[in-house]
């Protein structure tokens, strides 16, 4: 009984808070999502339709929109965790005096700006960028490569972004390997490799899970980043979303689209920790 | 067979030395124990037999093959850890065969050997669990079922029965013995723990500060101890400075101080020479009478009773400031002595050990 009060004491914060500004303005928007919307007119009031989500599947913009929204989270999601897992690796199991340095050099980007960190993409990226700039200069290309304004621009810009977080919960993962189990499987018969793929890659699988799902659900919901390196024309959801309720203050359709976003987010992340339980043999 | 052979090992660590030109051979299919305080040396040594610590000098043998710089996996040994160290991703039949498919066993053959091996730590019927679900015990069992498996030629084990309780200790030792006894591989086995080492191995190497300090059958370390370092760390001995006054053949006579004298029957030291004394408690026996020659006997009081069961511990004053710790067992004659009655301490001079004082642990 006491233990169950102190849970409440303890949670009750935070719930309070979450059910006050989170919970109850997202139930506020459902009703809004059935509304129909009349250019010019607003909110029609008394309508309800399905129209705004039977949109998201069927119209080809916005079809392409959540495509390109999923393709970008699990494209940046992937890349992180193929740079990230190395450089984990690296500070974990790598000599005790690049720990430090190298802890640093992850978690630093993150103490700039977001805006900064974006902007300076853009300087590098652009068509007269310094990559293109350089590229041309040297030879290598004739025209500027299209680095912005594309799904290249936003996969570069945000697998940087996101990285810092992939990299220290691999590194929080990878710290829980027992070195007794690596070195059991290498009396065993097991070559370096095979420890890494049989023992250490399984067993770190809860950091991969953890660390790809909150890469993946930044990535699909951000704003900034994907608006400075997306541009005007380029968009993700979030972008779209924004557009809908600030630009065209179509707030059925923005609503709809936030709860769809929602939707596929929970789906995939339920559907991909339960895959990699699997193979982890946690289940 | 498969013998395993050190030769000069060493391993520094800078100017820490942990190691310091150790050799061993070790027999084929005997069993030995590696047994020493912590720090003393006895786990790198394991580990650089496992192919996990690098020596920094000498040569690892076994059998004909040198394995000094090979890596764990091509070494052919199997290791047994303090941690258990299982596959906690894997089921038990899996943890067990996973040495077996890296050798290329499969289908029939690999289903009857990990069965086999199951069997003989008894928990056949365990295959189909994680390492998670199941006791100490059993996971300690699953480990050395996994070590066996493949048949290695060196079996090592690091102080493998240290993180169970005291009761399922002593059962897995005897299992343990059981199983080295009936497959006849070539055992070295890390521990700390005196009894253990003693009644598992055909012999028992004492080290200490990174140096053997005996090398023998557990009698000789029990009853021959060759050092006053094995002196003091075998069984539960008395210490007692004391000076050679005679020498008699091999033994001699000691003085303790306050006119008193123990002969001992071994003795390395010249007449005029310190030693120090030990005394075993379980040695010595507790009478009223004094004892006959040639036993030692000692005149004393009685100033503290400890039963704890199978015995009662007695300290007893001896001379003017000296005291000695007495086992006697509980249902012997001298198990209810009162404060301050009188007794004689009887000891035999094959269990006085004297011995020179260097290298003894403080």
């Amino acid at each position: 009984m006491s233990n169950w009060k102190a849970g409440v004491l303890l949670f009750g914060p935070l719930a309070l808070l979450l059910f006050g500004v989170f919970l109850v303005p997202v139930l506020l928007l459902a009703p809004t999502s059935f509304h129909e919307y009349s250019p010019g007119v607003g909110i029609v009031a008394n309508s309800w339709t399905l129209e705004n989500y039977a949109r998201i599947v069927t119209d080809d913009y916005y079809r392409e929109v959540v495509w390109r929204t999923l393709y970008l989270g699990l494209g940046v999601t992937v890349s992180c965790l193929l740079l990230g897992y190395p450089v984990a690796y690296l500070i974990v199991r790598g000599p005790a005096r690049l720990r430090l340095p190298l802890t640093l050099l992850v978690i630093f980007p993150l103490m700039l700006n977001l805006v900064v960190r974006s902007f300076g993409w853009i300087a590098l990226l652009s068509n007269r960028g310094l990559v293109n700039n350089f590229l041309i200069q040297t030879g290598l290309i004739g025209a500027p490569l299209k680095l912005m304004f594309n799904l290249t621009g936003l996969m570069i810009g945000m697998t940087h972004i996101y990285l810092p977080f992939m990299v220290l919960m691999l590194v929080a993962a990878l710290q829980n390997v027992p070195r007794d189990v690596e070195a059991a499987a290498a009396t065993l018969g097991s070559s370096r490799t095979h420890v890494f793929t049989s023992v250490t890659l399984p067993l770190t699988a809860p950091g991969i899970i953890s660390g790809s799902i909150l890469v993946f659900v930044l990535t699909i919901s951000a704003l900034v980043t994907p608006r400075m390196l997306g541009g005007p024309t380029y968009k993700v959801m979030a972008t779209l979303i924004y557009d809908e309720y600030m630009q065209l203050l179509d707030w059925p359709s923005g609503s709809a689209l936030s709860f769809s976003l929602t939707v596929i987010a929970i789906a995939i992340i339920w559907a991909s920790s339960r895959i990699t339980k699997c193979w982890a043999g946690m289940a | 067979m498969s013998s395993l052979k050190l030769d000069h090992l060493s391993k520094h660590y800078g100017e820490a030395v942990i190691v310091r030109d150790l050799s061993l051979e070790i027999a084929n299919g005997e069993f030995v124990s590696l047994l020493g305080p912590s720090g003393c040396g006895k786990t790198t040594v394991l580990r650089m037999v496992a192919g996990l610590i690098a020596p920094t000098g000498g040569k690892i043998t076994i059998g004909e093959r040198e394995i000094t710089v090979l890596p764990p996996n091509k070494r052919r040994i199997g290791l047994v850890f303090q941690s258990y160290a299982l596959f906690p991703h894997l089921t038990v039949f899996e943890n067990v065969a996973f040495g077996l498919r890296r050798q290329g066993v499969k289908g029939v053959e690999l289903e009857k050997r990990v069965k086999d091996a199951l069997a003989l730590v008894r928990l056949d019927a365990f295959g189909d669990r994680y390492p998670r679900q199941m006791s100490g015990g059993q996971q300690q069992r699953v480990a050395m079922a996994r070590a066996i498996a493949p048949r290695p030629d060196v079996l090592l084990f690091d102080e493998p029965l240290s993180n169970l309780d005291a009761k399922l200790r002593d059962e897995m030792q005897i299992e343990l013995k059981r199983l080295q006894r009936e497959l006849g591989i070539t055992t070295l086995f890390v521990t700390h723990d005196q009894a253990e080492a003693l009644s598992l191995s055909d012999r028992v190497c004492v080290m200490a500060h990174g140096n053997i300090e005996q090398f023998a059958v557990p009698e000789d370390i029990y009853h021959r101890p060759a050092t006053a370092f094995v002196a003091s760390f075998i069984g539960k001995p008395n210490r007692l400075p004391g000076k050679v006054a005679s020498r008699n053949g091999a033994g001699g006579t000691v003085e303790i101080g306050c006119g008193l004298t123990l002969n001992a029957d071994r003795l390395d030291v010249a007449a005029g020479g310190e030693v120090e004394l030990f005394l075993r408690q379980e040695a010595i026996e507790l009478r009223t009478t004094p004892a006959e020659a040639p036993a030692n006997s000692i005149p004393g009081t009685v100033q503290l009773r400890s039963f704890s069961g199978a015995h009662v511990q007695y300290v007893v004053r001896i001379g003017a400031g000296t005291e000695i710790v007495v086992e006697a067992p509980s249902s012997g004659a001298a198990s209810n002595l009162e404060k301050d009655a009188s007794v004689f301490l009887a000891v035999a001079p094959a269990n006085v050990f004297a011995l020179a004082a260097k290298g003894a642990r403080s």
